[in-house]
């Protein structure tokens, strides 16, 4: 996603921090080097790094995962399951191109996708199939197809049956909106949506994980927005019928479930990034931070979300980060935040001036990203 | 060590429920879609068992200050998916959410004698807000406008020329495309 370095040629010279905190390996070699060179030769050295990483960006996944919470007497509670397996039920109903079994069956491999996740430990059970339908406040998990012609832009979607008193989840429903045309084949249908994909995703949420912001989007001629590429299946915009390019998960999608439902190493093996963005002295809420790591081309990525304006990144790793601060003034701000909040998107892109170092099994410090308006 | 990582988890803070898969639309699908849209002031939000009372929905007041298209009268009642009734939430990701005073721009949707509903469900709301200064009403996010273009155009987040749109100037357009521009 190249458009995320735009303007990269008039960020700053990176520094490095902290360099002996952190067991430096041959992949950071190159970095003294970058300091040995003169001003001019260091922009070009930097730009081409950061060139590189633009192509290793389009060839690598990345991270950025958001969790769930809700409000619970002036607390967010982060909305997960507490006892695993999680169990669901499918309905009988069939669509044209789609019968029960087949429904079944793809929900059956997008839940085996993540279950298949060695850093977490969720879990899924199927209880079997019901006449249930899903949406229903009955306290079944159930996932199938309704007919919906009124949510004429909603593919699926995901709803929660929640305790108001104490944030705990109680259900978990998932919809496929019968009015689209679907597949089940292996290599996609042209012009119908693929069932794996968008459950896949569904599941995500189903999981407790929220959208991703790392994606990119274009215009049509002919109306409409098309995904270019997204580099997570939490992506909020499908990509277009007849593809299956959203049946694996992205290490975007990797991390976050593994935040949500640590096992193994996860939490030993990678680092934080923290800090806080400012425009004008204040805190920014709402900026989008993406750290990209220049070892693997990876990028991690997460919000701030507080009224300071500040940021953390779990599950990345270890080593130096470019970081990079965005307004997301391309989204449906109500995609990603409550709708009462302030969320500003009147500002530049901004890289942090220096490269950040994560450390192994623990946090950067704290950095701050001074913005200005657009 | 354990400290950090405990600092670090916190931080890795959870955010409101929103979600869903969308098919990505710009505003001129959206106001070519829409039977009515509206501008105004969210007078009430009541939550309510469907009428089957197998689910809950929210009926939103509005009170309108203009349409942009159609008129369905100067108080328009919709529904979404959702809502919070006694000691349970239901939260249907995806679906917009309201609060009495959110002034906002709403592209409406009807089939039959039914109470209409959001058009594309998030993407069909665009909220109203004032300027920093406080000498202007904005329209937020940007919306997407259709491409005057023959071919794609790549939407680049940052874009400096993308802001917040006057709401005079928002409407103007929403007008436009309402009545057949692209």
């Amino acid at each position: 996603m190249s458009s995320w370095f735009d303007g990269l040629t008039t960020s700053g010279i990176p520094l490095i921090r902290r360099l002996s905190e952190i067991p430096l390996t041959r992949r950071l070699s190159q970095i003294p080097l970058i300091l040995s060179l003169s001003k001019d030769e260091r922009r070009r050295a930097v730009a081409m790094l950061l060139t590189g990483l633009c192509i290793l960006s389009h060839l690598q996944p990345a991270f950025a995962y958001v969790k769930f919470g809700v409000r619970v007497g002036g607390q967010t509670v982060t909305l997960k399951w507490a006892q695993t397996p999680a169990r669901y039920f499918v309905t009988d109903a069939s669509v044209p191109g789609v019968t029960a079994t087949d429904l079944q069956g793809a929900l059956g491999r997008a839940f085996a996708s993540w279950q298949g996740v060695p850093t977490s430990a969720i879990s899924y059970q199927l209880g079997g199939f019901t006449n249930a339908r899903p949406g229903d406040e009955d306290g079944l998990s159930t996932i199938g197809f309704r007919n919906r012609p009124d949510l004429d832009r909603v593919l699926g979607s995901t709803s929660f049956l929640v305790d108001n008193t104490t944030g705990a989840l109680l259900e978990s429903d998932i919809f496929f909106n019968a009015s689209f045309a679907w597949s089940v084949a292996s290599n996609g249908e042209a012009g119908k949506f693929d069932l794996e994909s968008i459950a896949l995703h569904e599941i995500g949420h189903f999981s407790g994980l929220g959208h991703s912001a790392i994606g990119e989007t274009e215009l049509r001629p002919d109306g409409g927005r098309r995904v270019l590429a997204a580099e997570a299946v939490m992506f909020p915009i499908a990509y277009s019928a007849g593809t299956v390019t959203g049946r694996t998960l992205r290490p975007d999608d990797i991390a976050g479930i593994s935040d949500i439902y640590p096992d193994g190493g996860f939490a030993t093996a990678t680092g934080s990034l923290s800090g806080r963005v400012t425009k004008n002295g204040q805190g920014l809420f709402g900026a989008h931070i993406v750290a990209f790591d220049p070892g693997d081309g990876t990028m991690v990525g997460n919000f701030a979300l507080n009224a300071q304006g500040e940021f953390s990144m779990a599950g990345l790793r270890p080593g130096p980060h470019v970081v990079r601060v965005e307004p997301i003034d391309d989204a449906d701000l109500d995609s990603f935040f409550d709708p009462n909040r302030n969320v500003d998107i009147d500002f530049r892109v901004t890289y942090f001036d220096g490269l950040v170092i994560v450390p192994r099994g623990a946090d950067s410090g704290s950095i701050e990203i001074k913005v200005v308006q657009k | 060590m354990r400290s950090a990582f405990a600092a670090m988890f916190v931080l890795t803070v959870a955010v409101p429920v929103r979600a869903t898969v969308l098919i990505g639309a710009d505003l001129g699908q959206l106001a070519h879609d829409a039977v009515a849209i509206a501008r105004g002031r969210v007078a009430a939000v009541d939550a309510q068992w469907t009428p089957d009372r197998r689910a809950i929905e929210t009926l939103v007041t509005l009170e309108v200050d203009t349409y942009l298209k159609g008129a369905l009268g100067g108080t328009v009642q919709f529904l979404v998916p959702g809502g919070s009734l006694g000691r349970y939430r239901s939260i249907v990701v995806g679906a917009p959410q309201f609060a009495v005073d959110d002034r906002v721009v709403v592209f409406l949707g009807a089939r039959g004698p039914s109470v209409p509903y959001v058009v594309g469900f998030s993407q069909g709301v665009f909220r109203v807000v004032r300027s920093g200064d406080g000498s202007t009403w904005l329209v937020t996010p940007p919306a997407p406008m259709p491409s005057a273009a023959p071919v794609p155009v790549t939407i680049v987040r940052g874009d400096p020329q993308r802001r917040p749109l006057p709401l005079n100037d928002f409407e103007q357009r929403v007008r436009a495309l309402a009545g057949g521009a692209r």
